[in-house]
């Protein structure tokens, strides 16, 4: 398939030279390419599962170095394993249902010995879809499969290999590529319409004559905004300029635009200013598994000031940035040092790089991180396309989405 | 009789053997002269059997344990088959911990029933898991135990099937394999906890955890660079003996006395305890001591894990320290103590979860909130 390979390196290239911004833009394009590259791949008579997993892994491994920091990219790689994962089970067990059960799929060898006929196919779809979902007691008490007890992460992916051996696959083999592109094509409208799923919840959380503070200006914060003013909620917006890319004056004039009510502040006023807000709503970059943020620079900040003065701190995201990492794990790079340019212009601090003086360093260093990192305990509540959630219920939804076996996919090759 | 058990010819292998031959009652009379006056009458005269067999494991078996642990047996016996005795020979095992010990004891009890219907079973292993949870109150663990499997054995598959033979051997077969989980357990909580240690870092641990050994164990292998606080861990020295574990890993190590928390937490990363149960409101029962440790954490910023089998969690809502019953221990304070005063003698304390980060468990890494929700999903 070199015209895969031909893309995906084309890809690699855009996000290791940050052409991609966003991560929306990131996620859905590579989606995009995750689609053609299951749609260009060559389908074997058995362990389909296996051989789309690996292909998906392998381009996935490469686009998650190409920009580590951009978590959105590793969380639709692993989106679409757990969707190929998912289909597979879907259709190992629709096949089930003609084969009587004697050929078991994986977990059960307890159900196989015993081959009983009441066990419907639903049920052992239900049974090895639970297999799929983050271990809880319960799935330790009833069908306990290695993989859903042991979610061990240097196990390799191919825990469905085992279905290979159900009869008659070929009439299934164009089926499961089928599904999986139809979920997957799903998945990318979801990341497409992420947005109005989230503004229909602004009505709900923003209430007649109140003031809402935000700082730089995410997508996602404009169209929520923007939303409760279309249901004539009238409001007033104070949004921090956000240094040092003054996001915020770009924010402040689309607001404006559309008849808001809108004061400009600086980053430095925040705290100030927060004891007349009732609500701060800002966007986020990524949202990690223990429900802690990582934000544009600033937000730490403003949160801060919000649990001081007892603020409502909501954070707005699509489920795309929802991230099954922690924090602590070391592949995870919290930050990203962007170029001083924005801080100061070449020509302001140039004599001040004398490279003679202290061994040939300048005694002058800028540096310029892109991102914060908000602690849990400082979130009130999650706005994503699912709904609102508490931060220490980002784990139901990271089990919803992921499967336990892709949260790494990198470290596979070095072990 | 006891005795007469298989568990007895093993038990005297595992144990030392010195003070076997004649439990006499003169033995535990002698021990602690207030032990008698306590109102709560356990088998094992007011001492936690859970304690007592955690001494053992850690290999402290003093003369005192062994004869209590005699006599407590002794007056059990007399059943042709007790759950107790099964229970009994289980929970000397080493690696064994007390949870996965009831589970097997009760499945044994399940094979050795003469039960005939599903419903004749179900009741027996009622009775049998009651006598068991009612033979050692203290122990958190062993009623969590006990009530999982009980939850097993009614609400399960297992019980869809017409012939009561297989579906009595499906469940023996599943107590045996919930058994094996014990280690398994472990082994997964390592490999979760052991990403959060990072080089560098400075660990407080507080008492003798089977699980936050083997994360730092884990740890240690893969060569990552950490130093351990231990506290001493009061009355029963639990962290002198961690702390001999870590020295033969050659962690480096620095003993503590339990008052020297809040002065060395300044240069602590993290604490890293276990638990003795996990209870519904997300927060842990542990050794006295743990609350402290939490409490002075959380003022400091420092996070607080945890590591815990998901066989711990259990339905308790304790609604503050005295809300659970004492389990109680010989405290040896070194001196005679003053007439007419009084000793605390209760081995464990309620963490409540705003203190605690994260929950280590062999079903990922959680929130304390996670407990409840899974516990309901369970119960529900």
């Amino acid at each position: 398939m070199p015209d895969v390979q031909a893309l995906v390196n084309d890809f690699v290239l855009k996000l290791k030279r940050r052409k991609i911004e966003g991560s929306q833009a990131s996620a859905r394009q590579t989606a995009e390419l995750l689609r053609t590259v299951v749609s260009q791949q060559r389908m074997p008579y058995t362990n389909q599962a296996a051989t789309l997993i690996d292909a998906v892994r392998t381009v996935g491994e490469h686009l998650i170095a190409a920009n580590p920091v951009e978590l959105a990219v590793g969380n639709i790689v692993r989106r679409v394993l757990h969707i190929i994962r998912e289909e597979d089970l879907t259709s190992t067990a629709t096949a089930m249902e003609g084969l009587s059960l004697i050929a078991n799929s994986d977990d059960d060898d307890n159900f196989e010995s015993h081959d009983h006929p009441a066990l419907s196919a639903a049920a052992l779809a239900a049974a090895a879809r639970s297999t799929l979902r983050a271990p809880s007691l319960q799935t330790l008490l009833e069908g306990t499969p290695e993989s859903a007890l042991a979610p061990n992460p240097s196990s390799s992916g191919g825990d469905s290999e085992g279905k290979s051996k159900s009869a008659d696959r070929s009439s299934r083999t164009k089926k499961l590529k089928h599904d999986v592109i139809e979920a997957i094509n799903e998945l990318i409208q979801d990341i497409d319409t992420c947005h109005e799923q989230i503004s229909e919840q602004a009505v709900g959380l923003i209430h007649q004559n109140e003031v809402i503070l935000t700082l730089g200006r995410s997508r996602t914060v404009k169209e929520f905004l923007f939303a409760a003013n279309e249901k004539k909620r009238s409001f007033r917006v104070f949004v921090a300029e956000g240094a040092p890319r003054y996001q915020g004056h770009v924010l402040a004039k689309e607001l404006v635009a559309k008849g808001l009510q809108t004061t400009v502040i600086t980053d430095s006023a925040v705290f100030a200013m927060i004891c007349r807000v009732n609500m701060v709503i800002v966007g986020a970059h990524a949202i990690m598994a223990n429900g802690g943020v990582i934000a544009p620079v600033g937000i730490n900040m403003v949160a801060l000031a919000a649990q001081r003065h007892a603020v409502p701190f909501v954070v707005v995201a699509g489920s795309h940035k929802l991230c099954p990492l922690y924090p602590h794990n070391p592949e995870v790079l919290l930050n990203d040092l962007k170029s001083p340019s924005d801080l100061l212009d070449f020509g302001e601090f140039s004599d001040c790089m004398d490279f003679s003086t202290s061994g040939g360093s300048p005694l002058l260093h800028v540096v310029n991180p892109a991102f914060d990192y908000i602690p849990p305990k400082l979130v009130s509540l999650f706005i994503t396309d699912t709904g609102g959630h508490s931060p220490s219920y980002m784990y139901r939804l990271i089990a919803d989405y992921y499967s336990a076996d892709d949260f790494v996919v990198k470290r596979r090759p070095t072990s | 009789m006891w005795r007469r058990s298989a568990s007895f010819v093993l038990d005297k292998g595992l144990l030392p053997s010195p003070p076997r031959e004649h439990p006499l009652r003169s033995a535990d009379d002698a021990m602690e002269p207030n032990v008698l006056q306590d109102p709560n009458a356990n088998p094992s005269h007011g001492i936690s059997a859970y304690y007592q067999t955690r001494a053992e494991h850690h290999a402290v078996v003093t003369s005192d344990w062994l004869a209590q642990a005699q006599a407590a047996v002794a007056l059990t016996g007399g059943k042709p088959f007790s759950v107790i005795d099964e229970f009994n020979y289980w929970r000397k095992k080493p690696d064994l911990a007390e949870a996965v010990a009831a589970i097997m004891a009760l499945a044994a009890f399940i094979r050795s029933s003469e039960a005939t219907t599903m419903m004749e079973l179900e009741i027996e292993l009622k009775k049998a898991s009651d006598t068991l949870k009612s033979w050692d109150t203290t122990s958190i663990s062993l009623s969590a135990g006990c009530d999982l499997f009980m939850r097993y054995v009614t609400r399960t598959s297992a019980l869809e099937y017409e012939d009561f033979n297989a579906a009595k051997l499906r469940l023996i077969e599943r107590g045996e394999k919930f058994g094996e989980i014990s280690l398994k357990a472990r082994r997964t909580i390592a490999m979760l906890g052991q990403d959060f240690i990072f080089d560098g870092c400075t660990v407080l641990v507080h008492g003798f955890s089977r699980v936050v050994l083997e994360v730092l164990k884990l740890a240690a292998s893969n060569r990552k660079n950490f130093r351990v606080l231990c506290t001493e861990g009061r009355p029963d020295r639990t962290g002198l003996r961690f702390s001999n574990e870590l020295a033969q890993l050659r962690v480096p190590v620095k003993l503590l006395i339990d008052s020297a928390v809040a002065y060395t937490m300044d240069e602590v990363d993290m604490v890293f305890v276990g638990a003795d149960g996990v209870v519904e409101s997300g927060g842990i029962i542990n050794m006295m001591g743990t609350y402290q440790i939490a409490l002075v954490a959380h003022s400091m910023n420092k996070p607080v894990y945890v590591a815990a089998e998901s066989y711990k969690f259990a339905r308790l809502y304790p609604l503050d320290q005295k809300d659970l019953a004492p389990a109680l221990r010989p405290i040896d304070f070194g001196v005679p103590i003053p007439s007419g005063v009084e000793v605390e003698r209760n081995a464990r304390d309620y963490t409540p979860p705003q203190y605690l980060t994260l929950l280590f468990t062999d079903l990922g890494v959680l929130t304390p909130s996670v407990v409840s929700d899974e516990l309901i999903q369970l119960y529900l």
